[in-house]
Order: C-alpha cells, then sequence, then structure tokens
C-alpha cells in the first residue's frame, strides 16, 4: 500500500475544500493536543489543519521522536512543544497535553494522519454543544464478528457490558476526540493514560459519552510492525487495557456491573414454564 | 434396561427439570457412551415425572423439590459422580453418543477439559453477547484459539483432575470454572463440534430482557474479576513500555 499517496491526496482534498470551511460559532475554548512519536512526513500536513481552526492553544506533545519530527512542527506552527527524547506512549502524552492547557474543550489527534479541518469540526463543535466525549464513529468500517480483530472485539465488549451498546466500536481508543474541561476532571489525568478505562469511568460517571463523526483512520493508518497480528505487544497492551477497565468499572458498580441479578433458580423455572 | 456401572470409568450427569418428553432418549444415547459408565439425572424442581421415569430407565437420580438450574445441577451431579471422566449434557437435547463419544476419547487420553468446537453464529456484526462474552474470556486467558468454545456450552467432559483443580462447587458458574481451569494449568481444548446452538429452546424474555443472557453474561465478567484478583488488575497482561510516573 502506498502511503504517501494517500495523504498527499487527503492533503489536496482539505486544500480544495479551504475556503468552504464554515468556523463554527463556538462559546467555548478549545485546544488541540497532537501526540507524534517520528512523524517528520506528516506533522507538516497535521498542523496547517490545525492552524484553520480557531484554537486557543495547540501542544504537540513529542516522545521518542528520532527523524526530523521535532523540525518540522517547530517551522510550521506557532504550537508549543513538549518533547521527550525516550518513548512515553502516546496515551501518556495524551495525557500530559491535556495538562498544559485550560481551555474547555480538548481535541486530540495524532501526529500520523492529516485529518481536514473539515473533519475536526464536528468534535468540537458536539462539545461546544455540551457532550463531554465526542468520539469518532468508526463502527462503518468494522467487518463483520469473524473477521473482527481482538481489539475491535474489545471494546465492543466493553460498550455492552457497561450498557452502551448504541456507542458499538466506539471508543476513547480512537482518535480524533474531544473532551471537556469536566470529562477531563471527572476521569482524572492520571486515568487517561489508559483510554478504555477512561471511557468506562466516563460513561459510569454519567458523563455525556457519544459518537458524533466518522473519520476514515483505520484504513489510512500507518502499519506498524509492533501492532500487526494476533497477540502482538500492543494488543497485549491493549487487552490489559481492557481488563483494567473492567475492573475498574467493576470497582465501581459491582462485579456483575448493570447487569440483572436472576437466581438460577429464577432462571430454571422461566425457562421450564415456556 | 440400562445399568450403572459400580466402578464407572465415565460418569454422565444430566441435570433435568420436567423432561419427560426427552429424558428416556437422552438416557439411551448416554447409555451407549462406554461400557463402564454411570448415569446421575439430577432432577430438580420436576413435577412431571422425569425423576421416577429416570430411575425406571436404571440411571441414579438426586432428586431435589426446587429448581436448580442446569449448572448448579452439574456441579450437584458432580460431588457424587465416581468416574475418571465426566461428561456433561442435558436432559432437554437428545445428542446421538455418536457425537458424546469424542469428548470422553479426549479425556481418555490425557486432555482435561475437553470442549465443544462450536462457536455459535460469528458471521454478522451485531453478535449475541454471550458468543462475544465466550470469545472476550478465551481473548483475555491468552487462549484466543479456543474461539467461543466454553464450558459454558454442553456437551464437555472433564477429568478427575479437573474436578479437584477447579472444585465441583465453581462448576456452577461455568465461566468462573472455565477461566481456573486455564489459568491453573490444565489441558482445555476444543475437541469436537456439536451444533447446539439449533437445538437450544428459544429464548425467554422478561421485561425485555433475556435473563439467561443477563446471567450468563454476569458469570463472565465474575471470572473476570476472579482474574483480577488473583493476577492483579490487568490480568496479567504489562503495560508495554507505558510509564505512569510520568502523570501524577
Amino acid at each position: 500500500m502506498s502511503r504517501s499517496k494517500t495523504v498527499k491526496r487527503r492533503k489536496n482534498i482539505s486544500v480544495s475544500h479551504a475556503k468552504q470551511i464554515v468556523l463554527p460559532a463556538l462559546t467555548k475554548s478549545v485546544s488541540a493536543v497532537v501526540s507524534v512519536s517520528n512523524e517528520e512526513k506528516t506533522i507538516a500536513g497535521v498542523l496547517g489543519e490545525l492552524e484553520r481552526l480557531p484554537l486557543q492553544d495547540i501542544i504537540i506533545v513529542m516522545n521518542g521522536c528520532t527523524d526530523d519530527s521535532f523540525q518540522m512542527a517547530r517551522k510550521q506552527s506557532r504550537a508549543a512543544i513538549v518533547h521527550y527524547p525516550e518513548r512515553i506512549g502516546h496515551d501518556v502524552g495524551r495525557a500530559i497535553g491535556s495538562r498544559m492547557t485550560n481551555s474547555d474543550i480538548v481535541l486530540f489527534i495524532d501526529g500520523d494522519i492529516v485529518i481536514s479541518a473539515a473533519h475536526l469540526i464536528p468534535f468540537i463543535e458536539a462539545a461546544n454543544q455540551g457532550v463531554d466525549i465526542a468520539l469518532n464513529d468508526i463502527s462503518p468500517f468494522v467487518p463483520p464478528f469473524s473477521r473482527q480483530d481482538d481489539v475491535t472485539r474489545l471494546k465492543y465488549f466493553l460498550n455492552r457490558v457497561l450498557g452502551r451498546d448504541d456507542l458499538q466500536y466506539n471508543s476513547l481508543t480512537a482518535v480524533p476526540h474531544a473532551l471537556s474541561r469536566r470529562a477531563i476532571h471527572t476521569i482524572g489525568v492520571n486515568h487517561l493514560l489508559v483510554p478504555p478505562k477512561a471511557h468506562a469511568l466516563a460513561i459510569l460517571k454519567g458523563l455525556t459519552v457519544r459518537a458524533v463523526h466518522t473519520v476514515d483512520v483505520i484504513s489510512n493508518n500507518r502499519v506498524r510492525t509492533e501492532n500487526t497480528g494476533p497477540e502482538s505487544d500492543v494488543a497485549r497492551l491493549i487487552i490489559g487495557d481492557h481488563i483494567e477497565a473492567i475492573k475498574a468499572a467493576m470497582d465501581h458498580s459491582g462485579t456483575r456491573l448493570h447487569l440483572s441479578r436472576y437466581s438460577r433458580a429464577e432462571l430454571a423455572k422461566w425457562r421450564n414454564s415456556l | 434396561m440400562y445399568r450403572n456401572d459400580p466402578s464407572p470409568i465415565v460418569s454422565i450427569i444430566i441435570p433435568a427439570m420436567n423432561e419427560r418428553r426427552t429424558i428416556t432418549q437422552v438416557i439411551r444415547e448416554a447409555s451407549k457412551v462406554h461400557p463402564k459408565s454411570e448415569i446421575i439425572v439430577v432432577a430438580n424442581g420436576s413435577v412431571d415425572g422425569t425423576e421416577s421415569l429416570a430411575e425406571k430407565l436404571g440411571a441414579r437420580v438426586i432428586y431435589g423439590a426446587e429448581p436448580l438450574g442446569h449448572d448448579v445441577g452439574r456441579s450437584v451431579g458432580t460431588e457424587s459422580a465416581k468416574g475418571n471422566v465426566l461428561l456433561f449434557i442435558d436432559g432437554d437435547m437428545i445428542i446421538p453418543a455418536v457425537h458424546l463419544r469424542p469428548f470422553v476419547r479426549s479425556v481418555l487420553s490425557g486432555v482435561d477439559v475437553a470442549l465443544n468446537k462450536y462457536d455459535g453464529p460469528i458471521h454478522r456484526t451485531q453478535i449475541h453477547r454471550v458468543v462475544l462474552s465466550k470469545h472476550i474470556l478465551n481473548l483475555v486467558l491468552s487462549r484466543a484459539d479456543l474461539k467461543g468454545a466454553s464450558l459454558t456450552a454442553i456437551p464437555h467432559a472433564l477429568s478427575r483432575k479437573a474436578v479437584e483443580t477447579v472444585g465441583a462447587e465453581h462448576l456452577s458458574i461455568p465461566p468462573l470454572a472455565h477461566a481456573m481451569a486455564v489459568r491453573q494449568g490444565l489441558t482445555v481444548e476444543a475437541v469436537y463440534a456439536v451444533e447446539v446452538g439449533r437445538m437450544n429452546p428459544s429464548r425467554v424474555k422478561i421485561k425485555g430482557e433475556d435473563p439467561l443472557e443477563q446471567i450468563v453474561v454476569g458469570d463472565h465478567l465474575e471470572a473476570i474479576y476472579w482474574i483480577t484478583e488473583r493476577y492483579g488488575e490487568r490480568g496479567g497482561f504489562e503495560d508495554l513500555g507505558r510509564i505512569r510516573s510520568m502523570v501524577r
């Protein structure tokens, strides 16, 4: 797959639409947090799109960059850059970034995919209208269960045991997403480190969680060697994250969560009366 | 008439509640599974004479007036089973002996937990919560290769060692027993497929909910809880270089 071509095409699309974006009338302040790890090819495009939005702050959290990502970001943008020479992980980067701004809304994206401003606005608008967690609706891209990867299945399971079947495959594990300040406070920055856990806590603590707009981050995603195949390191990390999320949910609502506590004897009677 | 062997190799455990229509054929098939066997019918909450019918057919009957449910029935039956191989089926599902013997054969050749290889309907996007739960539990147990196979489904067979390791009482929460078996180092394999989905009685709904689904999914959560209690809040999965101390 030729990724650079895909990116170029996307950039062209956004440029041709440049004059057509209608900036939303926002009543709240918005910042963006960009997590970057060796993204010199895409970072300029990513920042270019952010510059077209009415943002209070742009915060780039770089970790483990050994390429020219830093130079590219500096010459391109007014963004504030937090730079960690070692790898600390995207999730840690996002959590740190969320601390570096006091805006009412924080938009989270990654440095490896150029998403046009037009496709970022719906997340900001939803948050501006009171959605605490505005998620990317990736469900349209999900194949039938038999062809789903482990991570996709876990996301679905988590939403279903939380009684949020409507969220389907959507989760804080996917970008872009926007969080209200209330969401960041309610969840706690230390829990943002583990996105499925933050997702579960958000739902259980009564925040408004909604899938608001579809951006195809799947077919354009860079195929990293470490996140392909069953039981890759990343898959194992995400399995662990979901277990941690379910545990946090159980600590909050009891082992069986919201599920009705029918007794086996009652069930036996009901089934037998058929 | 069938007669239970005094020192059986295989114990066949059949929970039954008002299963007069099917129990005769279920016992007949069970009796053909192995030459040295005992059949234990756990007749619970029956008012249709299931227990006397089962007794007349030569099975040992454990009778209780109160309904127990399939899972508790299996656990009760296990406590009095003498065989080294325990085969579990249901009183309401007639499965020919030829489809039961593979489970017994597997355990006789060294498998501790021989599961039904049937995965349920998975070629759709919106799958049943129970099917999803089974797959997820196996994933959490690092046994994704088992797919949807689980102690939740019959037929399945256990070795004596499996019963002793897991404990007969835990068989009343099958996903928990399943997790314990895998995590405590037993040989757990999906050995043979019997399509039980089609044979299952239609689901009953109470207030728009399927109570069986609620119980079974809840059981899977209990199993995950047990894993976190024993192996930590991440179930033993590492953090992959995530430096949490950077955010306090």
